[in-house]
């Protein structure tokens, strides 16, 4: 066992279900310490991927590494990880103190180092006075924190997370993950944490991995799968974008992309995109700024001004969702962009026209053309 | 809708409770205490003496203790069959698993006479187990499996086995299988996750699949009658003699509200014992 050694390891891992391929060939790490997301729809595998590590599941091929050390044929109770379930999975017929108590008696802790063990645990997350009382008398974000203080208590090598805030209400979700990220600094736990809310993904990890079909689409921290993204998958998955396919015209210190209505859309230099490449490029609703223009004095001037990106729409639809306005402008070559406005700007009437304008750091290139499914 | 309306969805059932079961064995208290003279019959007056013979007479306290012992044994030997079978049946994702209960619930769907011949078929002297074990050389003498505890012990496990497994598949698939992952991941064996979580939390199961068989049991009166022939007596079979052939009504009644005493304070104790147990659950 080497210092070095990450503290886990999925090499190769594959498991399929009769013909359905749950994880196929997917390779990830996580250093110790580190906080990392399993992010991907409902199906893509992640559940599968997290249920290997525990020995739950038994993979085809592949293995998992702990610190160095492969368990993939040690058996589950001998793993020493944490588990946290969506479901919570407390014992309902224990108490709190016993359900948290339970991973300690299995190692054989005495019952004088077990008592003090369990109610530092049980201050930790802020259940303290609450250890006489049974499951079905806590309420939901309760439960969960009973499941998280039972699976930290062994001080496990990793502690595994598999959608542990999603049957809590928004409200709760937010608490808890605060609560989370807390615990985990607090104790510097290894955690893979497996959602499909994006917005938790990148609120709580170090690094994001992306998946999709049992496959591995993207790893990277949150800034960079929310930036970058390396396939239309993970540019649609992680935010709402506007997709536009067209092909590069020009191939140099800028990528020049030629749209198929005849529009150009300036986005930064990216190796491998020849000119003539069929490409498609994804712009971020919230990267789009949107202003009024008077229709008479601006239309014509506007349009061909010298910054790049910038493009005279007409208001199709609005809508006020507090944190922001959102509008269906429509380009002088007849397509759609959905553009979110801060929500504090006045909002655009319906059929102004208005100057629409964005970076070109904000344009994300994409090989080949538009995925099915996306609106262009 | 008012809390007062409810009670009136239970009126239907209250009432053929009422007429079937409060008003028969109503008639039978009054009944239990009449004097009954051999050759003459129910004389008029007020008597104990069927309920003193009935607690004191070692031939009667023999038929208790048999009736009791049976209910006992027939109720253990479905639980641990069946707990097994039910596990099975509850976890298994074969596509064979419908067919398989059906299996269990097959015997429930003969005639009750014609499985008891059956089992008479194969338990008897020159039976079919019999010779199987002496083929076998495994007895030197046919073993004595009718008109006994071990044929009655037989007949009533196998008929009463489906009930227990039934009962038993419901309450195993309500167990989360979340619940028994988490403890293993925490560091419990397969063994130690089942006797610490699964089994626990099958205990509502266990507590009804055995209420249910231990009064079906005490109160069977065609298998141990068959099984048991005139002679091997349990209460069931003893209260039918009594009315049926000796005439003696009294006596019957007072055997009669002794069993239906036995069977509600069991069901009472164990509705107490379901509290209990079900207050943590």
């Amino acid at each position: 066992m080497s210092a070095a050694a990450p503290a886990l390891a999925v090499r190769r891992l594959r498991k399929s279900f009769g013909a359905v391929v749950a994880v196929d060939d997917v390779s990830l790490e996580a250093a110790a310490g580190e906080f990392v997301s399993l992010l991907g729809p409902s199906g893509c595998g992640k559940s599968t991927l997290l249920r290997m590590v525990a020995g739950l599941v038994e993979p085809d091929d592949g293995q998992v590494v702990l610190a160095g050390e492969d368990i993939t044929r040690v058996a589950v109770h001998r793993r020493n990880l944490g588990l946290v379930f969506q479901s919570y999975a407390l014992f309902p017929h224990m108490t709190v103190f016993d359900n948290v108590a339970f991973g300690l008696r299995r190692r054989g802790v005495a019952a004088a180092e077990l008592h003090p063990r369990v109610e530092r645990m049980l201050q930790l997350v802020r259940l303290g006075p609450l250890g006489a009382r049974y499951p079905r008398e806590l309420s939901g974000g309760q439960q969960q924190r009973v499941a998280l203080a039972r699976a930290l208590v062994t001080e496990p090598r990793v502690l595994l997370l598999d959608e542990p805030l999603s049957n809590l209400d928004a409200l709760l979700r937010d608490e808890m993950r605060v609560e989370v990220k807390r615990l985990q600094e607090r104790l510097g736990t290894t955690m893979i944490f497996v959602t499909h809310d994006q917005a938790e993904a990148l609120i709580l990890s170090d690094r994001v991995v992306v998946m999709e079909g049992g496959r591995v689409e993207q790893i990277g921290r949150p800034e960079e799968v929310y930036r970058r993204p390396a396939t239309a998958f993970v540019a649609r998955f992680l935010g709402r974008a506007n997709f536009l396919a067209g092909t590069v015209a020009e191939a140099g210190a800028v990528t020049v992309v030629r749209l198929d209505g005849g529009l150009s859309v300036v986005a930064p230099s990216r190796a491998g995109l020849p000119p003539g490449q069929p490409v498609h490029v994804a712009i971020r609703q919230e990267a789009i700024r949107i202003e009024a223009v008077s229709s008479a004095a601006g239309a014509g001037r506007v349009g061909e001004a010298s910054k790049p990106n910038a493009f005279v729409v007409t208001v199709v639809f609005h809508a006020f969702a507090g944190q922001a306005h959102h509008y269906v402008v429509q380009l002088p070559d007849g397509r759609e962009l959905e553009v979110a406005a801060p929500g504090a700007a006045l909002p655009l009437p319906r059929g102004a026209s208005a100057r629409v304008q964005w970076s070109p750091e904000d344009v994300i290139v994409l090989p080949g053309a538009v995925p099915s499914g996306v609106a262009g | 809708m008012s809390r007062g309306h409810g009670w009136w969805l239970l009126a239907p059932a209250l009432a053929l409770l009422t007429v079937v079961f409060v008003v028969p064995v109503g008639m039978m208290v009054p009944m239990s205490v009449r004097p009954y003279v051999p050759l003459v019959g129910i004389t008029g007056g007020v008597t104990a003496r069927h309920y003193v013979k009935l607690l004191t007479d070692s031939y009667y306290l023999e038929i208790i203790g048999r009736t009791l012992a049976l209910g006992l044994t027939v109720t253990v030997a479905t639980l641990v069959i069946g707990y097994p079978l039910a596990f099975f049946l509850a976890r298994t994702r074969s596509r064979w698993r419908n067919w398989l209960t059906i299996l269990v619930v097959f015997p429930l769907l003969l005639n009750l006479v014609v499985r008891t011949f059956g089992w008479i078929a194969l338990l008897a002297q020159n039976g079919l187990v019999n010779q199987a074990l002496q083929a076998l050389g495994l007895v030197e003498q046919p073993v004595k499996l009718l008109f006994n505890f071990a044929g009655l012990l037989i007949g009533l496990t196998h008929i009463f086995l489906p009930f227990m497994v039934l009962v038993l598949i419901g309450a195993i698939q309500n167990i989360p299988r979340d619940v028994e992952d988490a403890a293993r991941v925490l560091g419990a064996s397969w063994g130690s996750a089942f006797l610490r979580v699964t089994l626990p939390l099958s205990a509502p199961g266990i507590l009804s699949g055995s209420i249910l068989v231990f009064v079906l049991t005490i109160s069977a009166l065609v298998t141990p009658r068959l099984l048991g022939g005139p002679t091997y007596q349990v209460m069931s079979t003893l209260i039918y003699d009594e009315f049926l052939a000796r005439l003696n009504w009294p006596a019957g009644s007072a055997q009669s509200l002794l069993l239906t005493v036995m069977v509600l304070a069991l069901v009472y104790l164990s509705g107490r014992l379901a509290r209990r147990t079900g207050a943590r659950v």
